[in-house]
């Protein structure tokens, strides 16, 4: 039986280096091309792998299963999914109305199923995590509430995205256990009314300022657009994550503004500056600035998980959301 | 000897064991636990940099191997090989030549592979989509660019009969009709749009001396048309754009762009010449001279340069127009001695 004492904090590591990971994305993103995209899926298994086996806790690192094979295939029908979008609206826009309903109609479907072969696919100390979410409640959630959002002029937007984080923490499985999720819809209000606060704010600024002929303060705009950025990109993970839970140990986040923005702005300098072999250092850079600031308030011995059923998911889904820019991240 | 820490896949406790190779048989050995799997059932998971490599058994355990020089020295000692793949992504000397590698396909696509299929492509687009594109394209340039032609409706007819009478080449599939505007930013000119509109500017029609010329340099819009330069131009961009926009991740803007290239519509010297080469067959056959449109381009060469001269004090956003019309039609002589070889 638990014994409750002192939670011990477990801070997530990460070990990854640029110029190690610079290695392998510059190989693998040359033969993506020579190979007209094909071995992309090699290259986003290998990418993967790297984030996941160097991101560790409580001295072991996870380690990232899916099979490129699959991936492929899934990418295979996304891009046959494109198509058919972009032959639709070359027909007619009826025709592109049709389609655009019949991919609202499948997307939760494909998101269920992406996020199974995700958590399926992943591990920790040689246990899987998996996805036990309902197709009926993803429908809710990822259709339902978006169009309800969508009726109340955004209105439901903190609600909606409430609901879609707590469907996707709260069937997250690792071995038997499940996760589990009470950040409140009121808390994700808060955040989103700062948001439009701050964001009317600067509008009235920017109003003031040129009416009153100071073009150069206007340069501070960009600046300030930056942190309110910041912002929405700090405050709702370190939100989402500190209501997180897996069994009785539980989720923090700590991440800050300030630092964020720093490494946001001057990753986008090197990858302008370099042309774009920044890019693989940026991910490191942001990857452990996000990874090092999450931890995990054990009750008790990590030791303990034990396995639960496995279920089979292929890559179909994940791939087709990652097409059509809707890839949720977990 | 290499040491471990085993998972049996049942739960999450960490076990120290030591692996080795007796035979073809992987063998564990730790507290009170020793297993024994068929080497060639053992998956090894690929070398990533410095990252621990699992060896997973048929039975869901695994092991996480740290020690990547004794793992590496037993599976060479077993006969395993390196992938390519693998070498390649452990070397600096790799990462260099990919890089260049990478910077020389882009050049080389950009150069050559990016216009031939663009004008594969251009070739096999729908009517109705180059009907649309030349319909959204003109309400466009009338919203931002372009004002109510001056011309009376006489005028206007005489042209239009005139460009009617040319006899198109043998080859030719499109419906042809001039439209008429004017645009005092953009000075004396006329453009193709994909539909096979020609939008025709007074202050071209004001810069001839007869309707002849006007008719050549309808004939060298009609080449741009019959051989779909706007389209190329188009695919040819978004092609760039949706590149550019994959890279940085953002598709939303993609769209946008596609007014702007028609806007620019600066056609390559390439496309230029396959157009001049269009009018001077098409005048040909009309039996009218090509030096009808070297005039013509002489004068409004001229004409945009004085307006350069001109703008250059005035300070007018106008001279980014002007401007870009001469960059996009470069090397006049060379093209009027094509053209009209008889002349001085």
């Amino acid at each position: 039986m638990q014994t409750h004492q002192q939670p011990q904090e477990h801070a997530f590591e990460f070990t990854g280096s640029g110029w190690e990971f610079f290695k392998i994305w510059i190989v693998n993103l040359l033969l993506s091309i020579l190979t007209l995209g094909i071995y992309s899926a090699w290259a986003k298994v290998r990418r993967l792998q790297y984030f996941y086996r160097n991101t560790r806790l409580a001295d072991a690192s996870f380690e990232y299963h899916g099979l490129p094979m699959s991936i492929l295939k899934g990418r295979l029908i996304a891009f046959g999914l494109l198509l058919v979008y972009y032959a639709a609206a070359a027909i007619s826009p009826v025709l592109v109305i049709i389609v655009l309903l019949l991919i609202a109609a499948v997307m939760p479907w494909l998101i269920v199923r992406s996020l199974r072969f995700k958590l399926h696919n992943s591990s920790y100390r040689g246990l899987r995590f998996s996805f036990a979410g309902s197709d009926a409640a993803a429908y809710t959630v990822f259709l339902l509430f978006p169009f309800l959002t969508i009726l109340t002029l955004l209105g439901l937007a903190p609600f909606t995205h409430q609901r879609i984080k707590q469907y996707q923490h709260s069937n997250g499985q690792f071995g038997d256990t499940y996760f589990n999720f009470d950040a409140s819809v009121g808390s994700f209000y808060g955040i989103y009314l700062r948001l439009l606060g701050m964001v009317v704010g600067l509008a009235i600024l920017a109003g003031v300022l040129t009416v009153l002929g100071l073009p150069l303060m206007l340069m501070l705009l960009p600046v300030a657009y930056l942190f309110i950025a910041g912002y929405y990109a700090v405050r709702l993970p370190n939100l989402i994550w500190n209501g997180t839970g897996l069994g009785e140990h539980t989720f923090y986040s700590r991440l800050e503004i300030k630092p964020y923005v720093w490494i946001f702005f001057t990753n986008m300098l090197g990858i302008i500056l370099t042309l774009g072999l920044f890019v693989p250092f940026a991910q490191i850079r942001m990857m452990r600035y996000k990874i090092e600031n999450m931890g995990l308030m054990a009750q008790g011995d990590l030791a303990e998980f034990v396995a639960g059923q496995s279920q089979d998911a292929n890559a179909t889904g994940e791939e087709t959301a990652e097409m059509f820019d809707l890839d949720i991240s977990l | 000897m290499l040491t471990a820490r085993y998972f049996d896949g049942k739960t999450t406790a960490a076990r120290a064991v030591e692996l080795s190779l007796e035979g073809q048989e992987w063998v564990l050995r730790g507290d009170d636990l020793e297993l024994r799997y068929p080497f060639v059932q053992v998956q090894i998971s690929e070398r990533l940099g410095n990252t621990p490599r699992l060896l997973t058994f048929s039975d869901g355990g695994q092991c996480e191997v740290t020690d990547h020089a004794v793992l590496d020295q037993m599976l060479h000692a077993a006969g395993v090989r390196r992938s390519w793949v693998d070498g390649m992504q452990h070397s600096l000397g790799w990462a260099l030549i990919a890089s260049l590698a990478i910077v020389a396909v882009l050049i080389a696509s950009y150069v050559y592979l990016l216009p031939w299929s663009a004008s594969v492509i251009a070739k096999r687009v729908p009517d109705a989509v180059l009907q649309k594109m030349g319909n959204s394209t003109l309400d466009t340039l009338d919203k931002f660019m372009l004002q109510p032609s001056k011309l009376d409706a006489v005028r206007q007819q005489a042209l239009v009969d005139a460009y009617a009478k040319l006899q198109p080449l043998a080859d030719s599939n499109m419906s042809y009709h001039i439209v008429f505007r004017s645009s005092p930013r953009m000075g004396p000119n006329a453009f193709a749009l994909p539909d096979g509109t020609i939008v025709m500017l007074d202050e071209l029609v004001a810069l001839t001396e007869n309707d002849d010329e006007i008719v050549a340099v309808l004939a060298h819009e009609r080449g741009h048309i019959e051989q779909r330069h706007a389209m190329r131009m188009v695919l040819q961009s978004s092609a760039v754009g949706l590149m550019m926009t994959w890279y940085m991740g953002d598709v939303s803007t993609l769209l946008a762009t596609v007014p702007a290239v028609i806007l620019q519509a600066s056609y390559s010297r390439d496309m230029e010449r396959e157009s001049d080469e269009y009018a001077e067959r098409t005048l040909q056959l009309n039996s009218l001279s090509p030096c009808l449109l070297a005039t013509a381009l002489e004068k409004l060469e001229a004409a945009h340069l004085s307006r350069n001269e001109k703008l250059k004090t005035t300070k007018d956003d106008a001279q980014d127009v002007a401007r870009d019309y001469l960059s996009s039609h470069p090397a006049t002589p060379e093209r009027i001695r094509q053209m009209c070889p008889e002349r001085p």
